[in-house]
């Protein structure tokens, strides 16, 4: 019984683990390929006039996209371990596959987006394909692989009902809802418009005038993909991470109490503690920060 | 402010696609039926070329259902689609009459109510007054049933209920049925599901932008069907024998190879520049 | 036909009503999730950044994967767990949504919809920076989105636990097997099916709402009795087939 718990501890950690290093991964790379929200300023700076030398990798949402990813490397992980394939091999040669219709897809999207801005004047730069599908598709592989070994420790380990391929379906559209949700503001404001004031959200007007020089040269993708590397990225780590330690904690440890109930109630504290910090910091920055002007007076 | 998705008219009407998708797609479900019948199951790659035509047939639905600015993005249609197709289709998988000779016919027909009951709900009671927002949704929806079919036909051979939740194993000689390592007991249909649903709105997604061009669309269409056949018949190694799972693959990367070239090709030739490791070229003033 | 009458039509018909309380409460959820997509992203509006579709997608299904795990607990138990399960991945996020705001990128929380915070009276437009329609999560915002995902949790279980219990009683009938040897078969069946409904309804909520909103104090937020009705249909539609396919 002790054991049990331990050992279901153990595993639990490993997966948080995981999972922080698969968010970090996921938000760099989507970062690298300006992929979700983000990207639409990509999309506008030819149109406004501002041509750059930015990946325009727009695949789907970027949840869906990842819940592809995810579901295709444990869908192929799972067959192959139905022909009796040892599992780790198995997770490596599924998360391949997986990378390699990302990477494909990729190149597409930028192909298709740039070719249909040819009347805005922004070329194709073909060594923006060469150079960063190959960054980006090294990145999906982390994000990939570790959470398909997430899906496959909760599967054998921790006995959840779900085979495989659906939880890689359900933890894949979590982990781009997470990265897309934490990492995408970080990437979009305050790297793409960093000419802008800090400080302060990019006013309408500025939309498409995004930076397009580094400090040398100039700026391409993987400048942003060290740039978000340093925040955006570990934040999506530990947002991903957070979600897959506690949704496996809670029921993990508490759900012998109480006939499950312990683990709904361990849950609902969690959820409440967590809302508590957001409103601290909420009330922190308003007082730190300062208004930015005077309130409006109640009509 | 964001991208405004532009309208643009191609060449091929769309009645065109849409009849060259329908009736593909059908007839290569239809050979992958001929399995029954001959006792094999080399012609599951058919599967996979149905699922294309069908993708091929969507991709062109989601171009005109996004024209109008559905509020939001183009991602959402294709899980809508296949939300509703995988539904029509699982229920059709039951209808094992002669073989199941009725399924892919039953599936066009549900998916068909549940698409049009969404959009009639979304264009009424939702308000959004939508010309096409009712045909679009069937159309999407029977897309998702008969990319299903297809793909599962190509992974199992078939595409009956039955041989959807049991496979054979060989255990010391004898023959057991299991249920678990099936298509469905193994949830591979949920892989099949996001394959489809993101080849199916990719193209568009893709490709969208002012000089959007119709022939280039499809030709990545087509390249997406491929490319999510490719994966498909990597499983397929699984549950059906080997020189029909080479087939399908073979087929797959051939057809994927020649799609993604032409592509390319279609890329460059609608490209303003197309440039190796030059600088960013700013617009001449003035322009 | 032996299904039907070995489960009788009253188990078919309770677990049809509960599909479709499911599925409204899937869409009525999508309504309180703050989703300010694009415009987000650059700190020109509120909401987290990314489709509403796709943020109700990940939370609810997170939901469905903790209900999914508790379903051999009870229907009750089942619920509050994806409830939880859906709360707890959305109170997660959203904390570090503002985090990134705030410690990130240095921009105070404000909506741009009302001038007072419903919940905690703070008053927000001071704290919109020029030329934009706020930035961040509010409270109320956070609230909201807590509720929106623990409402898609339940609603997603709700789907999958009425799917199960069915086929877990009807495909043994068919297969003239036990429930153990068919068990993944019938997990995997209401796993996708509810799925499938979900993003249906999750979709048709995003287009009831055009795609973005602020939360439940934002105006768009008093369409959402127009979805709930589209949501009853378009799920007891969907509800039939996926019911229909053990019976025919």
């Amino acid at each position: 019984m002790v054991d049990q718990i331990v050992f279901g501890i153990g595993i639990t950690a490993l997966a948080g683990a995981l999972a922080t290093v698969a968010g970090a991964a996921e938000d760099t790379e989507s970062d690298i390929g300006s992929q979700g929200d983000p990207n639409s300023q990509v999309q506008l700076a030819p149109q406004m006039g501002y041509i750059h030398r930015i990946f325009n990798k727009a695949i789907a949402g970027e949840p869906p996209a990842y819940g592809l990813w995810v579901a295709l490397g444990a869908g192929v992980a799972w067959a192959l371990m139905a022909m009796q394939v040892n599992a780790v091999l198995a997770i490596i040669l599924g998360s391949a596959l997986a990378v390699f219709v990302q990477g494909i897809y990729a190149t597409t999207a930028y192909l298709g987006r740039i070719a249909s801005l040819a009347k805005f004047g922004q070329p194709v730069y073909i060594d923006i394909i060469k150079s960063m599908t190959t960054v980006t598709m090294a990145h999906a592989f982390v994000a990939v692989f570790t959470t398909v070994t997430v899906c496959y420790l909760i599967n054998v380990a921790l006995g959840h009902p779900f085979p495989l391929p659906l939880l890689g379906l359900v933890w894949g559209i979590a982990l781009g809802a997470a990265g897309s949700a934490t990492g995408n503001p970080f990437y979009g404001k305050e790297r793409q418009y960093q000419s802008q004031k800090f400080g302060a959200g990019v006013p309408i007007a500025a939309s498409g005038n995004i930076v397009r020089y580094a400090e040398a040269g100039e700026r391409n993708s993987l400048d942003n993909g060290w740039f978000s590397s340093k925040l955006g990225g570990p934040a999506s780590g530990v947002c991903f991470g957070l979600i897959v330690f506690f949704e496996l904690w809670r029921t993990v440890i508490f759900e012998e109490i109480a006939n499950g109930w312990g683990a709904v109630i361990v849950g609902i504290l969690v959820i409440l503690i967590f809302a508590v910090i957001d409103r601290y910091i909420e009330i922190w920055a308003r007082k730190t920060y300062g208004p930015y002007g005077k309130p409006e007076e109640a009509a | 402010m964001t991208v405004k998705v532009e309208v643009k008219e191609g060449g091929m009407p769309h009645n065109q696609i849409l009849a060259t998708g329908l009736i593909g797609s059908l007839v290569g479900i239809y050979i992958t039926y001929l399995n029954n019948i001959l006792g094999t199951d080399l012609l599951a790659f058919f599967g996979g070329i149905a699922a294309t035509l069908a993708l091929y047939w969507g991709s062109h639905t989601i171009k005109r259902l996004a024209s109008y600015g559905i509020g939001t993005g183009v991602p959402s249609a294709g899980m809508i689609a296949f939300g509703s197709g995988v539904i029509g289709f699982l229920f059709a998988t039951r209808f094992a009459i002669g073989g199941g000779i009725l399924v892919p016919i039953i599936a066009v027909i549900a998916a068909a109510v549940i698409g049009a009951v969404a959009g009639v709900m979304a264009n009424t009671i939702l308000k959004m007054h939508i010309p096409v927002m009712v045909s679009a949704l069937i159309e999407m929806s029977i897309v998702g049933a008969l990319t299903l079919m297809g793909l599962s036909a190509l992974v199992t051979g078939s595409f009956t209920f039955d041989a959807l939740v049991t496979s054979r194993i060989s255990f010391f000689g004898m023959e057991l049925t299991t249920y678990e390592s099936s298509l469905i007991g193994g949830s591979i249909i949920a892989v099949l599901f996001l394959l489809g649903g993101i080849a199916i709105q990719h193209p568009f997604n893709a490709c969208l932008g002012p000089s959007w061009e119709q022939d280039r669309m499809l030709m990545l269409a087509l390249e997406c069907g491929f490319l999510s056949m490719i994966p498909a018949a990597v499983i397929s190694f699984a549950f059906i024998s080997m020189a029909a799972a080479t087939i399908s693959f073979v087929v797959a990367i051939v057809g994927w190879f020649y799609t993604y070239y032409r592509y390319i090709e279609l890329a460059r030739r609608d490209a303003a520049f197309w440039l190796d490791a030059k600088p960013i070229k700013e617009p001449e003033a003035g322009h | 036909m032996v299904v039907l009458e070995t489960l009788g039509i009253m188990v078919i018909l309770i677990a049809l009503i509960g599909i479709i309380i499911g599925g409204v409460l899937i869409g009525f959820g999508v309504h309180f999730v703050p989703v300010g997509g694009a415009p987000a992203a650059m700190g020109q509006a509120p909401g987290i950044a990314t489709g509403v579709a796709m943020l109700a997608a990940g939370a609810g299904l997170a939901g469905l994967f903790g209900g999914a795990w508790a379903a051999e607990l009870g229907l009750l138990v089942a619920l509050a767990a994806g409830a939880v399960g859906g709360g707890l991945m959305m109170a997660i996020t959203q904390l570090m949504v503002n985090i990134i705001y705030i410690f990130g990128m240095g921009i105070p929380v404000a909506s741009g919809k009302v001038a007072k915070d419903p919940i905690t009276g703070d008053t927000q437009t001071e704290f919109k920076s020029q030329g934009t329609e706020g930035h961040g999560l509010p409270f109320v915002s956070y609230a909201g989105g807590v509720i929106g995902g623990m409402l898609g949790g339940l609603g997603g279980t709700l789907i999958y636990v009425m799917l199960l219990d069915v086929y877990l009683d009807a495909l043994p009938l068919i297969y003239s097997t036990n429930k153990e040897a068919i068990y993944l078969v019938a997990v995997s069946l209401a796993g996708i099916f509810a799925v499938g409904m979900f993003l249906v309804n999750a979709v048709l909520a995003a287009y009831n709402i055009t795609g973005t909103i602020e939360g439940p104090h934002d105006p768009k937020f008093k369409r959402f009795p127009r979805d709930i009705v589209a949501s009853a249909i378009a799920t007891a539609v969907t509800g039939i087939f996926a019911l229909g396919l053990v019976l025919v």
